[in-house]
């Protein structure tokens, strides 16, 4: 007998009795969407910029490459001085990655984005610094707004990004930068 | 090194008691460890009460698990199909030994020299790591604090800081030892970030990656992977073979029912709204490989007993180690088990060939009480105690002396006379001769003042007038 088959003909012999799917219906916090977002992206160390959308974004990124710093954009209208590489691992020297992020969720800060954005899987994790860019109007309330709202097609990776990567396993101690980005940015457009 | 002491306690197999006494000896080292985890304990409360609807979804989560535990195969195997419709392998593993040959013939399949791993308890479970060393595989576990304690040779001693119990400057000196660090140098911001560049190098130049599972979409065919550092991520979408190892309780029935359980597990792990990273895995990356291996390992003989299938619920956020008094004063080397606290107890104490950790516990329930899934731990611990006694395993001679307790508890002559014996015992003799009778209750307590009669008595004469 295969180990499935053994697996599931266990599974028979369980004692539990059968339990309801609950219907998850929870009520979101409407009110002021971007407020909300915002103070829980600080939470998580991310910085929100609120004004000035595409061209903002526009001006950040040309400040960054006339530090001589390593920028790719896949933002539409954001124009950098990288391309996606052939292979993942070339992008290991990007100092800043700007990328679309889908959809905000104001209860926790956190940024769906989707791999059909991303070049590779790998960019939003392998920059030194992250920078999103997130339509205002695709903010929505909590996780279970956010559920239905996010892309996962056959095949695909995405990812829910809350601020930048961090670690406190020394002692406790809060520290920004651990394997992924070291800072987020996200500019509202 | 200062740490020996818990190295000492994280080898063998002792009973609780004793190995706690190991991690006790350095006083300032538990009270330290205590507040530590009482901190993250206080962060959770605060995340917690942030969200009018906690026992709202503590309550959806609890119901998502029971219906997706009592529906187990349907939705193992729509997991499946869905998988295999993505392109992702799956495997089936019945237990440790099986799930540790599966992942070493797919490594071997693609002669992968070196394996980047995240935090998998799993994995932990089966001993992966070892196994695929003694075969010639390179395994670096990637999140910080399990490289900490990979680099010390020592196991995890909590199953969400596995580096609880190390103080930084002991990470310093270990850094210092074996990544070249600054001597002396203990500034978690400078050893983290020595680490992230020490452990760059490793993601960029690995064959493979491997994940636990923090939820398994069961209408998608997706794995969803929860980290704070990116490892996992960095991990799997760099090499082009990933594989991702999960327990049969993984499984969800779809995205809402993710999105329940992310509200509430980093928030009831470490007080964040939610964990940096939730990534969902719906197949390889192009031209890559992406298996599952979908692991037994005694839990459908955790399921027959009804009272024990409940632990199943667990979504492993280690909110009820933070929690446990007992876990905060005795450390997570002290349970003979992998995993540590009352979730340790309640999926361990079976195949705890010491019979003490289902003792190790006040039954205060405090771990039933924040649980983001409601799984009945103090039951579950106690229903322990009652299985090792029906078993005959009972620990420290209990089996001897408590049928004796029982029938002289049971006689009110036997009982009244002692009782009269041992106040008056207490009022003559000196503390000295009576301490070692109490045992280790009496090691940081006072004996009690006698009274001068009985309840029995003082009821009598009040109640009469």
């Amino acid at each position: 007998m295969s180990s499935k088959l053994e697996i599931l003909n266990a599974l028979k012999l369980s004692a539990l009795t059968n339990h309801p799917m609950p219907s998850i219906d929870v009520a979101p916090r409407g009110d002021n969407l971007i407020g909300q977002f915002e103070t829980n992206l600080n939470t998580v160390a991310g910085t929100l910029h609120k004004e000035g959308g595409l061209i903002a974004l526009q001006a950040k990124v040309d400040e960054l490459i006339a530090q001589g710093l390593q920028v790719i954009s896949l933002v539409d209208g954001v124009t950098a001085n990288r391309e996606v590489p052939p292979t993942a691992h070339e992008l290991k020297d990007i100092d800043y990655a700007v990328i679309p992020g889908d959809i905000g969720v104001a209860e926790n800060g956190a940024i769906w984005v989707n791999n059909k954005n991303l070049g590779h899987r790998v960019t939003p994790f392998i920059c030194e610094n992250l920078i999103l860019a997130l339509p205002a109007n695709k903010i929505v309330p909590n996780m279970h707004q956010a559920a239905k709202e996010i892309t996962l097609d056959v095949g695909e990776f995405g990812v829910f990004i809350a601020g930048p990567s961090k670690t406190a396993d020394i002692e406790q101690a809060l520290v920004v930068g651990a394997h992924g980005a070291c800072s987020l940015n996200v500019y509202l457009l | 090194m200062a740490y020996n002491h818990n190295h000492e306690a994280s080898q063998g197999s002792q009973n609780h008691a004793h190995k706690a006494d190991i991690f006790c000896r350095d006083e300032t080292r538990v009270d330290w460890h205590s507040k530590a985890l009482w901190m993250l304990r206080e962060k959770r409360d605060r995340a917690a009460g942030s969200i009018p609807e906690w026992e709202q979804l503590r309550q959806l989560g609890s119901e998502i698990k029971l219906h997706t535990l009592t529906h187990l195969a349907q939705y193992l195997e729509t997991f499946e199909q869905n998988c295999i419709a993505n392109s992702i392998q799956v495997h089936w593993a019945k237990d440790g030994a099986e799930h540790n040959r599966i992942v070493h013939e797919i490594l071997a399949r693609h002669k992968v020299k070196k394996l980047v791993k995240s935090k998998s308890m799993l994995t932990e479970e089966c001993h992966l790591n070892p196994y695929l060393e003694q075969r010639g595989i390179e395994v670096i576990d990637t999140d910080l604090g399990e490289r900490i304690i990979q680099l010390a040779k020592m196991p995890p001693s909590h199953i969400v800081v596995p580096a609880i119990h190390m103080k930084k400057e002991e990470v310093g000196e270990l850094f210092h030892e074996l990544l070249g660090t600054k001597a002396g140098e203990s500034d978690p911001l400078y050893l983290t970030r020595a680490a992230r560049a020490h452990l760059r190098e490793k993601f960029l130049t690995a064959d493979a990656a491997m994940t636990g599972v923090n939820m398994a979409i069961a209408d998608k065919g997706a794995v969803v992977v929860c980290t704070n550092e990116g490892n996992a991520d960095m991990g799997a979408n760099l090499p082009k073979l990933q594989l991702h190892s999960m327990g049969i309780d993984k499984v969800v029935p779809d995205v809402d029912s993710a999105a329940v359980l992310l509200r509430t597990l980093a928030r009831n792990a470490t007080g964040q709204p939610v964990t940096t990273y939730s990534a969902f895995y719906r197949g390889p990356q192009p031209e890559g490989e992406m298996h599952i291996i979908i692991v037994d390992n005694g839990r459908t003989e955790m399921l027959k007993d009804k009272i024990l299938a409940e632990s199943l619920k667990c979504i492993r956020c280690g909110g009820c180690l933070n929690t446990c008094p007992v876990y905060r004063r005795s450390g997570g080397y002290s349970y003979n088990y992998t995993i540590p606290g009352p979730i340790g107890i309640a999926v361990g104490a079976k195949i705890d060939d010491t019979n003490s950790i289902a003792w190790a516990c006040t039954l205060c329930g405090s771990c039933t009480y924040i649980c983001p899934t409601k799984v009945p731990l103090d039951k579950i611990i106690f229903h322990h105690r009652r299985l090792k006694a029906e078993a005959g395993k009972l620990p420290y001679g209990k089996n001897s002396y408590m049928p004796l307790v029982g029938k002289f508890m049971a006689s009110e002559t036997m009982l009244n006379c002692s009782m009269s014996v041992a106040r008056t015992a207490l009022r003559i003799l000196p503390g000295s001769l009576l301490k070692p009778f109490s045992g280790a209750w009496g090691k940081y307590r006072e004996l009690p003042v006698a009274p001068n009669s009985s309840f029995e008595a003082w009821f009598k004469k009040h109640r009469s007038l």
